[in-house]
């Protein structure tokens, strides 16, 4: 990787390229503008506090890395599931301060500041959350890989009020495949759970 | 690659006129990108600067926040005039990609089939860009100039655009693809209509995207539907020179089915626009 802001010391980018060679040995580090005092610029590795699931979590990534990758690679959450890495699927669908996003298309970087809720964050303890448990009792999975993110595409499509009818309930649930076509017993599952959660 | 993440404007533009830099707003575009490819070598993360998100009313119209994403415009308290701009913003992506993608990202990414720019032309929308040189404004249709290019010069940004008021005027917005969430547009009609005290239209304003290498609007049959009545725009529709579109032939359609499409949605949203059934 090329760095080329010249705001950037030549030591900092030999200590770069250190570090691309020698990943392992790289240290987090945070590279201050000289004329821009509230600007934030890191290179190579930085260190990150992402707030998952009501706790904190420190860990040093590339910049590059996407909130999916940092939750299963550095997280160990790995109830996020990665499904095709490019937004159009939702199977990596999270909550950041309330709302769904794919978390393929966030960066790591720029989660920092914001609440993230993933599907391990729902139950309380050994009781499953409502949705979760709406979902088992619906049978609205086959082979489960979508189920993660359809459960925390429904806690906000619950929680925006988008399941008056079975149709509302599809259309505001369609960035979530489901290559299983499990689609009826998902709405169905939708809007039991929102029923209770009233 | 070096991430930067400045909190100001100021300091955004400090960076960007210090090198090449890509700009990243909701990563929606830009990430898929990237995945096949080396990172860019600096990334400047524009998500957190608070003053360019929101929609706000200003003199003689509104201004729309350049981060501002699709699920804000869908949620805001916006008049008739926006609705086909909060159509379109229901049909990007889907909602995951609607509460993380911006307004000035769907126009600064210039795909031919943005679903944004065609609902911001109807909109005449312009366009506020901030750089070394310090700012300017242009109409949206100067602004893309061509397949993912755009009129931003080195180091510039966009930091709003803006929206003159349409006292009466009504849009409404209509995308064909293969389902509704989740696909590129096949085809895109979107229309502002502002009634005549007669109930004829007394301005239309219509554009197609997907069709042409940047979105256009269409000053001929604009013209012809001026003082046509809600019966009369069937006809006008059926004889519209669509000349000016130069749709491709791909796996979503082909040129002659995209040109069909057009030529139905065209009536169908100007209907919509004029506040009748379709």
């Amino acid at each position: 990787m090329k760095i080329t802001s010249p705001k950037v010391s030549r030591r900092s980018l030999l200590r770069g390229s250190a570090a691309a060679a020698a990943a392992s040995l790289a240290h987090a580090r945070q590279v201050s503008a000289q004329n821009a005092p509230e600007e934030s610029a890191f290179e190579a590795w930085i260190d990150l506090r992402l707030t998952v699931n009501g706790q904190a979590h420190a860990l040093t990534v590339e910049p590059r890395v996407t909130l999916l990758d940092a939750l299963r690679e550095r997280m160990q959450l790995t109830g996020t599931k990665k499904g095709c890495n490019r937004g159009e699927c939702g199977a990596c669908t999270v909550l950041m301060d309330g709302r769904r996003v794919n978390s393929c298309l966030v960066l790591a970087a720029s989660a920092e500041g914001r609440k993230i809720t993933t599907i391990e964050g729902l139950a309380d303890g050994d009781t499953p959350h409502p949705v979760q448990r709406a979902f088992a009792e619906a049978d609205a999975f086959q082979c489960g890989f979508c189920t993660s993110g359809q459960i925390m595409s429904a806690m906000a499509c619950i929680e925006e009020g988008h399941t008056g009818s079975p149709e509302e309930i599809r259309e505001w649930m369609s960035g979530n495949l489901c290559r299983c076509s499990a689609y009826p017993q998902i709405t169905a599952a939708v809007a039991a759970a929102a029923e209770e959660l009233g | 690659m070096l991430f930067h993440r400045p909190e100001t404007l100021e300091n955004a533009i400090g960076i960007m006129q210090a090198g090449p830099v890509r700009p990243l707003a909701g990563g929606t575009d830009l990430y898929p990108g990237l995945r096949d490819g080396p990172p860019p070598a600096a990334l400047i993360d524009l998500s957190r600067i608070a003053g360019l998100r929101g929609i706000t009313r200003e003199d003689g119209g509104w201004r729309i926040g350049a981060t501002t994403t699709w699920t804000d415009i869908v949620r805001a308290d916006l008049p008739a005039l926006f609705d086909g701009l909060r159509a379109a913003a229901r049909e990007v992506g889907s909602v995951q990609i609607q509460n993380a993608g911006t307004v000035a990202g769907n126009i600064c990414n210039a795909s031919p089939a943005a679903d944004g720019v065609p609902a911001l032309l109807t909109l005449d929308a312009e366009v506020s860009l901030a750089g070394p040189g310090g700012s300017r404004r242009l109409p949206l249709g100067d602004f893309i100039t061509g397949v993912r290019r755009t009129a931003l010069g080195e180091g510039e940004i966009v930091t709003a655009l803006h929206v003159p008021d349409a006292p009466g005027g009504r849009g409404a917005f209509v995308k064909l693809g293969a389902r509704r969430y989740l696909v590129i547009s096949i085809a895109m009609v979107s229309a502002v209509v502002i009634p005549a005290q007669d109930g004829t239209i007394g301005e239309a304003r219509i554009a197609v995207g997907a069709c042409s290498a940047v979105a256009r609007r269409l000053p001929g049959l604009e013209a012809a539907l001026a003082g046509c009545a809600p019966e009369g725009i069937a006809t006008v529709v059926a004889a519209a020179d669509l000349s000016a579109l130069t749709p491709i032939d791909d796996v979503r359609g082909s040129a002659g089915y995209r040109l069909d499409a057009v030529r139905e949605i065209l009536g169908r949203v100007i209907v919509a626009a004029l506040g009748r059934e379709g």
